[in-house]
């Protein structure tokens, strides 16, 4: 078994091949024991640290992972995509879905004391709104935000300027947790780092580049309905530490020196799973899977044949295979499968077809130089892919097979490396074909601000735009604002039944795999829970048996 | 020389020297300036665009204008270097912090890491060519090789090798963190390569000072071999190996950059890389002259330290 992962190891990056050899570890002593026992520090650890603990601010990944723990949001989403109560035990909506009224529990306080009232909810909101605040994610999903009228103590109405049904979809992502507004009040730097709210644990301590203490709440008792318990925390605390190097942490929590670790690299999956003292938990994160976005503004992918082509001659599933062990599953349609009102009707719209391929790139004209790439008009066919510095090792590799697979099909696929900034220049510029990324988010709403016509570079500084594909389809459009004014389901599961048709057919993107949560946890470690959202790792169920 | 042409000396050479590292100073902040603005992309969709990023136009703008990047280049420049002949190292706009403040928490480990990987390396190169140097010709050349073989490893590979046989295969050590016991692997992957170099150029000039007449009239006043050695020829053989320590110092603060990485430590090397990717200038500046600070103390420090072993240098320098 050894000798079979060092070899396949041996692709992968240096350091990786060295430690899938090194299988062993330092035993603990375990208890065994019925029901959850109170107390102990678990030891989290992760690879990206996040440049402000305040969730408003920017809004990336790390950001909600650390919020998890120490914000409750107004509303919460279960595994079926129901908005369920939390902070706001219920709420009204106006008949013409405007305007939303929030009537808060009347028993919540902030750990800084603060109790929670209908000013603390408009100060949220007013702050995610406020440019100062840069707020790109949380900001960026109540853009519809006008303000909220403060009715009495614990009843908030927030108006916005249009229909938005996917209002308390984004309500219930961490990133929209609710702050002390105490808290709130210092400048934004401050609150960057040491942010207050009423979750089951309080920030205690940042070391930058090192860790993150929380204590547990003793006062927490308003757990979301998706939780496994009531009252506070098992844990007495967490430390949350920062280790870039996935090798490391792997090798670390094999030692025994950490209980959790997420973003476990491929490569170590496997012997993490025949690993008797750890345990996996994977989860999927809905919104627009992993992708490489065709960029339909310039040659050749203005051209649908060629795009549909492209999609048709990369072999995602055998690059899943390959690369990712198997363990990875394929993500063929817009939506990630965890999606409210995802259709599987897409699977397989795109799968792996190179003679189809070859048919389509005949049609288009683009027949086959010499060496083997396409050509039509004395131009080659080439597929420019910036690929950002940050780029993990398996995603590189994943886009060399579809590069390896393509070029089977005729397509001279150019991956170039460079660092972020410059990689989002070239995007914000057009100057790609195919612009690698990802969406997390739990409504399908997503693909308005993926492919809607208003997201094309609307920012006008800088030329930066969500809509990296260049579609722009007044009757899409008019589909998605159609299913952000309607709270009816069914209607909205017809209307975004239709959305997804109409991308799929249009060959906009290469979907890979959907963006997962993946823990590798110590056995002595249970109730590590990955909340539906956003698949984001919660510890306030979890207790240690040691 | 008189107590006044001596005190006047003294004086000039401290304004030559203060006029030095100043502008030495100057240069790095301009270069570190010009650098991050030449490279191609936007600091602000840095800052504000993660993966799922939908800033407004407005929140760009509030952005722009808050780090004064709606500026001419000229006029931030211009204020770049008021802010600095103040004292003001500004704002880090990756880190939502004071650049003195990030400098504040992570400097402190760099630094502890630089000297404890300075003093190994010379630790080891002593031993080296205290014990060996002119004992026996195998001796000589067995430990001389070793010494190039040290000096020629690359510090990332060391690391990584390190990691793997004492972290991760016998676990005798902390593959990450900052306690002492996780000092030791980074310290001993930096101070290999320049323990091997010192080694390398004490060696010659200690070779050599055996040869001087007055290794010759020790001996005959009677001292020991490890008297001479110690207490004599060593004085001699340091000096290049000393002189060499201020670019050792320059060198470990870069090498920082990847050992702080690979072993997960603190400091202002993984920290400069983050600041460099984001394109955030008041940190990336702020740690280059932090880093030209402590070479220009390093080689002042070291220039008194040369002085203090051989005397002739006190009258022959500025």
């Amino acid at each position: 078994m050894r000798a079979e992962h060092r070899g396949r190891a041996a692709r992968l990056a240096v350091l990786s091949a060295l430690v899938a050899v090194a299988g062993c570890h330092r035993p603990r002593t375990s208890v065994a024991s019925k029901g959850p026992l109170r107390g102990g520090t678990l030891v989290y650890a992760t690879d990206r640290e996040p440049i402000c603990l305040d969730p408003h601010v920017a809004g990336d990944m790390p950001q909600v992972f650390v919020a998890e723990q120490y914000l409750d949001r107004l509303v919460s989403m279960d595994r079926d995509g129901h908005i369920r109560p939390w902070l706001a035990s219920s709420w009204d909506i106006s008949p013409d879905g405007r305007s939303y009224t929030f009537h808060l529990r009347h028993d919540v306080s902030f750990t800084d004391g603060t109790p929670l009232t209908a000013e603390a909810v408009r100060a949220n909101l007013d702050q995610m709104r406020d440019p100062h605040t840069q707020s790109t994610t949380a900001g960026g999903y109540i853009r519809q935000y006008v303000g909220t009228d403060v009715l009495d103590a614990h009843t908030a109405v927030v108006h916005l300027s249009r229909p938005y049904a996917a209002f308390l979809e984004v309500l219930a992502q961490g990133f929209l947790g609710i702050e002390s507004p105490r808290a709130l009040a210092r400048s934004r730097d401050d609150n960057c780092q040491s942010p207050v709210g009423s979750g089951p644990f309080r920030i205690v301590r940042w070391d930058h580049q090192s860790d993150i203490v929380f204590a547990r709440n003793p006062d927490y008792h308003r757990a979301p309905p998706t939780a496994r318990h009531q009252g506070p925390a098992y844990l007495d605390g967490i430390v949350w530490k920062f280790i870039p190097e996935p090798q490391v942490r792997f090798a670390s929590l094999q030692a025994g020196e950490l209980d959790v670790i997420d973003n476990l690299p491929p490569e170590d999956e496997l012997p993490a799973a025949k690993n008797p003292e750890l345990r996996l938990l994977v989860a999927d994160r809905p919104g627009n899977p992993t992708h490489g976005m065709l960029d339909t503004r310039r040659a050749p992918f203005n051209d649908i044949r060629v795009r549909e082509a492209f999609v048709c001659s990369a072999d995602i599933d055998g690059a899943l295979s390959s690369v990712f062990f198997g363990r990875y599953r394929r993500a063929g349609g817009p939506l990630s499968p965890t999606t409210p009102f995802y259709s599987p009707d897409f699977e397989h719209a795109k799968d792996y077809d190179p003679l189809r391929a070859d048919r389509l790139l005949d049609e288009a004209g683009w027949r086959r130089g010499p060496d083997g790439i396409r050509e039509r008009h004395g131009v080659r066919l080439v597929v420019e892919i910036p690929e950002r510095a940050s780029l993990a090792p398996a995603d590189r590799t994943l886009w060399e097979q579809v590069q390896a697979t393509a070029r089977q099909t005729g397509f001279d696929v150019r991956l170039e490396p460079m660092s972020d900034t410059q990689a989002n220049q070239r995007v914000a510029d057009w100057d790609d074909d195919v612009a690698l990324g990802y969406w997390n988010t739990n409504t399908a709403d997503v693909l308005r601000i993926v492919f809607g016509s208003a997201f094309l570079g609307r920012t006008g500084i800088g030329g930066h735009h969500q809509n990296n594909s260049g579609f722009s389809d007044p009757a899409y459009d008019r589909i998605m604002e159609a299913a952000l004014e309607t709270r009816d389901a069914a209607r909205r599961r017809v209307l975004y039944h239709q959305a997804q048709a109409i991308i799929s057919s249009r060959y906009l993107q290469i979907t890979t795999y959907p963006q997962t949560t993946r823990l590798a946890i110590r056995s002595d470690v249970h109730g590590v829970r990955i909340e539906p959202s956003l698949g984001v790792t919660s510890l306030y169920d979890a207790w240690l048996s040691r | 020389m008189n107590a006044g042409v001596r005190t006047r000396r003294l004086a000039s050479g401290l304004l030559g020297r203060a006029a030095g590292g100043g502008s030495v100073l100057f240069v790095s902040a301009s270069i570190t300036f010009i650098a991050l603005h030449i490279m191609p992309g936007d600091p602000v969709m840095a800052m504000l665009g993660g993966p799922t990023a939908d800033p407004s136009p407005a929140a760009i703008a509030a952005a722009r204008h808050e780090y004064g990047l709606d500026r001419p280049l000229a006029v931030q420049y211009g204020l770049y270097l008021w802010r600095l002949l103040h004292g003001d190292l500004g704002v880090s706009f990756s880190q939502h912090m004071r650049v003195a403040a990030v400098l504040r928490e992570q400097a402190g480990p760099t630094i502890v890491l630089t000297l404890s990987a300075l003093a190994a390396s010379w630790i080891v190169a002593l031993l080296s060519v205290l014990v060996t140097t002119r004992r026996n010709r195998w001796l000589d050349g067995a430990a001389a090789s070793v010494e190039t073989v040290g000096a020629s490893l690359p510090h990332f590979w060391l690391g990584i090798v390190l990691l793997w046989v004492f972290a991760f295969r016998l676990q005798w050590l902390p593959p990450a963190g900052n306690s002492l016991a996780a000092l030791i692997l980074p310290t001993v992957s930096l101070a290999i390569p320049l323990g091997g170099f010192i080694g390398r150029v004490t060696r010659d000039s200690f070779a050599a000072a055996l040869d001087q007449p007055f290794v010759l009239s020790a001996r005959t006043r009677g001292l020991s071999d490890w008297q001479v050695r110690v207490l004599h020829v060593l004085r001699h053989a340091v000096l290049p190996g000393l002189g060499l320590s201020a670019w050792a110092v320059a060198a470990l603060l870069g090498n920082a950059v990847v050992v702080e990485t690979i072993f997960s430590r603190r400091g202002i090397g993984r920290q400069l890389f983050e600041a460099v990717s984001m394109q955030d200038m008041p940190l990336a500046s702020g740690i280059v002259l932090f880093v030209t600070c402590l070479y220009v103390i390093a080689s002042l420090l070291i220039e008194m330290l040369s002085a203090l072993i051989d005397p002739r240098l006190q009258g022959a320098r500025r």
